[in-house]
């Protein structure tokens, strides 16, 4: 994997690297996605699901409820004046 | 000398090998007492998940798996340690602690529930809630010589868990017998509307079936250590002893699975640890003068150990433009591959057989010099059942040098107690040894 991929793949994940993990992640990545390359050797196929077993859709009733305390959920998130702060968006 | 109290071994396990993130200040002696893994959120403790992103996060709310066996008499007795966010085989991943071997401080517990591990073998009657993605009951249940259930995806209840890899996650228990684990494993098994996955479950058996016929695929035997491999089949005899026919078969298709888990898993974890961005949970950024992209990355940077950010860096390359068909959709397809290859071997067998580990604890100075890949590499027996959502238990089945080796038995989804049923016999079979403990 180039330093070109990787400061991409970086930048997507929001994820500030220096020089040095730029360099060891791109190494490793490299190893990894090698090993990987034994996928290619699987039968092709369009049957898949998202999950081992089948889900079901659980459906409710639309009613107001409260199960936790607002004041818990506010002070988790360092509110301001019942105000979410946070950073500039431009 | 009378037997040391279970508050001094939960002291002696935090203290001496790390098990515990936090413990309670005192027991209440009439309830039974259990940890759970610091993923799980619970009330009275933080919940951090192994992770600096997450330090000071005091969850208002019970995980179900915690809210249904305080109900039924637990008390909560300490969170445990863990590889951050469950990336690890070792649980050398983590911002609180390194949690110690029982049976040798110089080795791993395993990963990534290693303090689960430990505080199952060092207090006896102890219930651990331990979660697995990828193998995180089993490895740490066979380094650790305890007896480990990963249920079948979905039996369990996830609401309150912080997720790795949704599709993989599953809560189940670690502790020294099968009995105490069939006595609480009904509890926290059933359907919860706050977790849809666990709604689709068939009825948890009363009384499991004991299996009679199990599949040993070669493929499973493969790359062992030579004592790993001499320990396991020394068990053999043991289980044909009880009635049990083991009969080698082939799983070609298990070689896929250890890559298309690390796809997955890692594509799932990328997306949900978007959320860890200085705001919500955890560790805060007060710089609000800054652009969000620098805002969240800063978190993000400093928060996040090298796991995590491998994985991320990982999972988010697997999902992007021109590469999600060869490796995210292509992995979906194998696990569906993989469930049809255990299904075959099911209409003969009734479960199969492997060991659980490929090699012994390994010391910290050996892990240190591991590879990322060789890491991965280390769960090639824990991952195929992990993959494909099938319930699995490991026990003791031998000891090398006095260190413990694991054997690990897979059926078919929603047949824990089936597990259960051979786990116990196994205990009249077998005896387990566990280290001696002087807090």
């Amino acid at each position: 994997m180039d330093r070109e991929t990787i400061a991409k793949v970086a930048k997507v994940a929001r994820l500030a690297l220096t020089d040095e993990e730029m360099e060891r992640y791109a190494q490793d990545l490299d190893a990894i996605l090698n090993s990987f390359a034994v996928l290619d050797e699987a039968p092709a196929s369009d049957t898949y699901a998202l999950n081992p077993v089948p889900v079901v859709d659980v459906l409710r009733e639309d009613e107001p409820a409260q199960e936790i305390d607002p004041q818990l959920l506010r002070g988790q998130m360092g509110t301001y004046e019942d105000y979410v702060r946070g950073p500039r968006l431009s | 000398m009378s037997a040391p109290s279970t508050y001094a071994l939960i002291q002696y396990a935090q203290r001496r090998h790390l098990a515990f993130t936090e413990t309670v200040d005192g027991l209440d002696e009439g309830r039974f007492h259990f940890s759970a893994k610091d993923n799980l959120c619970a009330l009275g403790f933080q919940a951090r998940a192994g992770s600096a992103v997450l330090e000071g996060y005091r969850p208002p709310f019970d995980a179900t798996p915690i809210h249904r066996l305080k109900a039924a008499g637990g008390q909560l007795v300490g969170k445990t340690t863990m590889d951050e966010f469950g990336f690890g085989s070792f649980s050398t991943n983590s911002a609180h602690g390194v949690p110690l071997n029982p049976f040798d401080p110089d080795r791993s517990c395993g990963g990534s529930s290693g303090g689960a591990g430990a505080a199952a073998c060092l207090i006896p009657g102890h219930i651990a809630l331990g979660v697995s993605t990828g193998g995180s009951i089993s490895g740490p249940a066979s380094f650790c010589g305890v007896v480990g259930l990963t249920p079948t995806y979905g039996r369990v209840s996830r609401y309150g868990l912080i997720d790795y890899g949704n599709s993989l996650d599953k809560v189940g228990l670690l502790s020294r017998s099968a009995a105490s684990i069939a006595q609480h494993f009904g509890t926290i098994a059933g359907p919860d509307p706050k977790d849809p996955t666990s709604c689709a479950q068939p009825p948890l058996a009363g009384k499991g079936r004991m299996p009679s016929s199990l599949a040993l695929p070669r493929e499973a035997m493969e790359n062992l250590d030579p004592a790993v491999r001499k320990a396991f089949q020394g068990a053999l005899p043991v289980l044909r002893g009880m009635g049990v026919a083991v009969e080698e078969v082939s799983m070609p298709s298990l070689r896929f699975a250890l890559p298309a888990y690390y796809v997955l898993a890692t594509s799932e974890a990328s997306t949900n640890l978007a959320r860890y961005c200085g705001m919500r949970f955890g560790r805060r950024e007060e710089e609000f003068n800054q652009h969000f992209n620098d805002f969240f990355t800063g978190v993000r940077s400093e928060g996040f150990g090298d796991e995590a950010k491998r994985r991320i860096l990982l999972g988010t390359f697997c999902r992007m433009v021109g590469f999600r068909s060869r490796y995210y959709l292509k992995s979906l397809a194998v696990r569906q591959m993989l469930i049809g290859e255990y299904r075959r071997v099911f209409q003969e067998h009734d479960a199969v057989l492997t060991p659980t580990m490929p090699f012994l604890p390994p010391r910290f100075e050996d892990i240190r010099r591991m590879t990322p890949l060789e890491m991965y590499l280390a769960d090639f027996l824990t991952i195929p059942p992990n993959l494909v959502g099938m319930p699995h238990v490991s026990v003791p089945c031998g000891y090398v040098d006095g260190l413990p080796v694991g054997m690990q038995v897979v059926a078919d989804h929603w047949k824990e107690m089936d597990l259960l049923e051979l786990a116990k016999g196994w205990e009249g079979a077998f005896l387990y040894t566990f280290p001696e403990v002087r807090p």
